[in-house]
């Protein structure tokens, strides 16, 4: 386990240096920050620019502001915005949360109705139940989030005036954010739950666990569903880091203050710092949570432990 | 007067025992969050609509555009215009207690042009400005390195307003960023970066206490979302840029909201590279004109929120000649042009404009049907903004056409102009015409405003003659706004001083 473990932080480090080299150096490619600064002052010299590219550190060479970014980055001090010198780390501290709050609850919400409505769908397979919840999935994987989102926005803050239409506040704001999410991650993850169960269901074990002569719950939850955990979890895990990156678009239609509202808006004005700390947290997030995945692994299922 | 205020003191009385004491207050929704409320950190124009109630200036411009006195009551130009006299306003306080004098106003200019300014793009706008002369603690003298006519408007605005010097030295830089003090109706509260800034106000402001308590902000840059706040009540005000054309209907629907415009300084054209190609030719670049029928894409793409214009520059622009037209439109001249150039039908051209403009894009789809007709097949090109300003344009690597947008809070054709085609200037990659890099020379060192005037509309007439560019359209400023919203005034350039405004 221990050497395992090493070589995976060793795998994720080098993730982490090949991401934060590609995005430091493809954003210095698509124009510079002074002119940003001063779009609409038409009367910005050469001299001018020169000296805000000086204040801004981007008039040294690529590798020397690279290597100052890595540097930085071991003591966690991202610098800072561009856009008016707020400390990165602080912004990253504000927004973080939010976004994880919100991805904790699209992924509470997306598994506590995908797994029942699964399992249901597995034991009644071929039945009414069964086609009723693969067709309703079916039209949650179809519609467009952000189209969703403005539908929700126009039922619940504008005509029933029940929920607030954007901004985090209390736990109303994360209602319409989470739900947009969830129905979408739920479509697919009751597929996966019915299919996963149907194979576990199939094994000679669940057989012996009936001709024990077990209540179905305890043979469905705690027999069937504990072997179907592994591609659960897997596939979760993998979710929860392709939720982070995705998140941007709900985050932007609800104003959520987020990571992806951070970077959005990073992009715009070729804030260097802010983006590039975005880019940074959110890979170490999705690098962790495949460990933590890999981790969860050898804990559930204790024929991993032994083999490694 | 006694009976008027004993009056009005029993109404307060019986309202108050009536109702608990409600506040009001009135939700902004802006669409960008400047990152600091320092007043030479920025150029964004969302800054100035919040800091226009934090900050006082030197002069004050009005909703109507008039200068006004501001925290200087009067000056007096001297020596040929290289020298202004300010006197200050008397008994003047900062948020924090501390008094507006003569310092103050030192103090700011200072650090403008030293070494804090350096750092940010307000400095090179008050360029004239070599140094500021303490006479006595009510009156300052600005010494200028060369007359500039459009100072005094500039002193209302963005790096001209008024900080406070302790505040500043005991606090640092940084702190000032996020904790803005000025002297202005609003005082700051709170601000959460991205999210919101919140002002209460300010009693002790000199032109009075401001009607409303507090005045926030929120910073919601989806104009969906905007619209979604407003109808949801809450939020009382969307201001500019957000409301897109196409969503001013459904704001118009909702019959507790209401849309309000203005003629704003924002002025759209499709530039032409008059160096290479077909357009290098005055006829092509006529014909072009000509042949495309801008009233029609301004009622109908437009929804009629803008206006035509002759030069590029909007109607309310100090430049502006009213006697100008643009050329009509009439196909059958640009074809008579077209062919006298020797430009055959089907013959290819090129528009780029902004990706993330949907309404532009609309409207150079229309520009396009319209040249199709006079036998010019033009491609649209969509390009990322950042991209276009600072790549596309500026090194001369565009198509025939391109989109210009182009707007200054000081409504000053010199603004525009100089920077459109003054030889060597980034935005004018390709023309060089020295009779008009004179006119444009001439007008900036002149201080008498009715020979200016003259000059920057002789400058309009010239370019037109020459059809520098396909002037299209000035856009009007959209707000969307609460019913519930009294007594407000929409202002051109965003500078929404929000003093007199209240909430029923």
């Amino acid at each position: 386990m221990g050497s395992f473990l090493l070589k995976r932080l060793f795998q994720a480090v080098f993730v982490l240096l090949a991401i934060t080299l590609i995005v430091a150096y493809a954003i210095r490619l698509t124009g510079d920050p002074a002119l940003m600064l001063t779009q609409g002052a038409g009367s910005v010299t050469e001299a001018d620019l020169q000296m805000i590219r000086e204040s801004l550190g981007i008039n040294k060479p690529f590798v020397a502001q690279y290597l100052e970014f890595l540097q930085s980055l071991l003591v966690l001090d991202f610098g800072r915005s561009f856009l008016g010198g707020t400390s990165v780390s602080t912004l990253i501290a504000q927004s973080l949360p939010a976004t994880l709050a919100l991805a904790t609850c699209v992924m509470f919400v997306s598994i506590v109705i995908s797994i029942p409505l699964g399992i249901k769908a597995a034991v009644s397979k071929g039945k009414w139940a069964d086609q009723v919840i693969r067709i309703v999935s079916l039209i949650g994987l179809s519609f467009p989030n952000f189209w969703l989102a403005l539908m929700l926005v126009l039922v619940f803050s504008i005509w029933l005036q029940w929920l607030p239409p954007s901004g985090m506040t209390d736990f109303t704001s994360f209602i319409m954010p989470a739900f947009t999410m969830a129905i979408i991650l739920t479509a697919t993850n009751v597929r996966l739950v019915r299919s996963s169960m149907l194979e576990t269901l199939q094994s000679q074990y669940i057989m012996v666990a009936r001709a024990k002569g077990l209540s179905e719950n305890k043979v469905l939850y705690k027999h069937a569903l504990r072997n179907c955990a592994i591609p659960l979890i897997t596939y979760f895990g993998l979710q929860f880091g392709g939720l982070l990156g995705g998140i941007v678009v709900i985050e932007r239609v609800f104003n959520w203050p987020g990571l992806g509202t951070l970077a959005f808006d990073a992009v715009g004005s070729r804030d260097y710092p802010v983006l590039q700390a975005v880019i940074t947290v959110l890979s170490m997030l999705i690098v962790g949570v495949n460990l933590l995945v890999d981790i969860a692994y050898g804990l559930i299922d204790p024929r991993i432990r032994t083999e490694s | 007067m006694y009976k008027a205020s004993l009056k009005a003191m029993l109404l307060s009385g019986s309202f108050a025992l009536a109702l608990p004491a409600l506040a009001s207050t009135l939700t902004v929704s802006s669409p960008q969050d400047p990152g600091s409320w320092d007043p030479v950190d920025t150029f964004l124009v969302n800054w100035s609509s919040v800091a226009t109630n934090i900050y006082d200036g030197l002069t004050y411009r009005a909703p109507d555009l008039t200068l006004q006195p501001g925290l200087a009551t009067s000056w007096e130009q001297l020596d040929e215009g290289s020298r202004i006299r300010f006197h200050l306003r008397e008994n003047v306080t900062f948020h924090n207690g501390e008094s507006f004098n003569a310092e103050s106003v030192k103090f700011t200019f200072d650090r403008l042009m030293g070494e804090e300014g350096k750092k940010g793009p307000q400095r090179s706008n008050y360029a004239a400005i070599q140094s500021v002369e303490v006479i006595d603690p009510l009156t300052v003298d600005f010494h200028l390195n060369a007359p500039d006519p459009v100072l005094l408007t500039k002193l209302a605005g963005y790096g001209a307003m008024i900080v406070p010097p302790n505040y500043i030295k005991e606090n640092g830089e940084e702190f000032f960023n996020t904790h803005p003090v000025g002297t202005g109706p609003f005082k700051f509260e709170t601000y959460e970066p991205k999210v919101r800034i919140d002002l209460s106000a300010y009693e002790n402001h000199w032109g009075g206490a401001p009607k409303l308590d507090h005045l926030n902000y929120r910073f919601i840059s989806e104009p969906s979302t905007a619209v979604a706040e407003l109808q949801s009540g809450r939020v009382d005000l969307v201001i500019p840029p957000t409301i897109p054309i196409g969503m001013i209907s459904t704001i118009e629907d909702d019959p507790k909201l209401d849309v309000v415009t203005t003629a704003s300084p924002t002025v759209f054209a499709l530039r032409f590279n008059t160096r290479d190609g077909i357009t290098k030719d005055e006829r092509v670049r006529k014909a072009l004109i000509y042949g495309v029928d801008r009233q029609a894409i301004i009622d109908s793409i437009l929804g009629g929120q803008a206006a035509q214009i002759s030069s590029f520059q909007s109607n309310i622009s100090f430049g502006n000649d009213p006697d100008m037209a643009p050329l009509p439109y009439d196909p059958n001249k640009a074809m008579q042009l077209l062919k006298e150039a020797g430009v055959k039908p089907g013959t290819k051209l090129q528009i780029d404009i902004r990706g993330n403009d949907a309404t532009f894009s609309e409207v150079a789809q229309a520009v396009a049907s319209y040249l199709q007709i006079v036998g010019i097949n033009a491609t649209i090109k969509p390009y990322e903004t950042n991209v276009l300003l600072n790549d596309i344009i500026p090194s001369g690597k565009t198509g025939a056409m391109f989109q210009q947008k182009w707007g200054g809070w000081t409504l000053d054709y010199d603004n525009t102009a100089y920077f459109m085609y003054h030889t060597g200037e980034k935005w004018n990659p390709y023309d060089s015409d020295s009779a008009l890099d004179e006119m444009l020379e001439s007008q900036r060192s002149i201080t008498d405003m009715s020979k200016r005037e003259e000059i920057l509309q002789s400058i309009a007439r010239y370019t037109a003659d020459r059809a520098l560019e396909m002037p299209l359209y000035s856009q009007d400023a959209i707000f969307g706004i609460s019913k519930k919203v009294k007594d407000f005034t929409p202002v051109p350039d965003n500078r929404l001083r929000l003093n007199e405004v209240y909430v029923d």
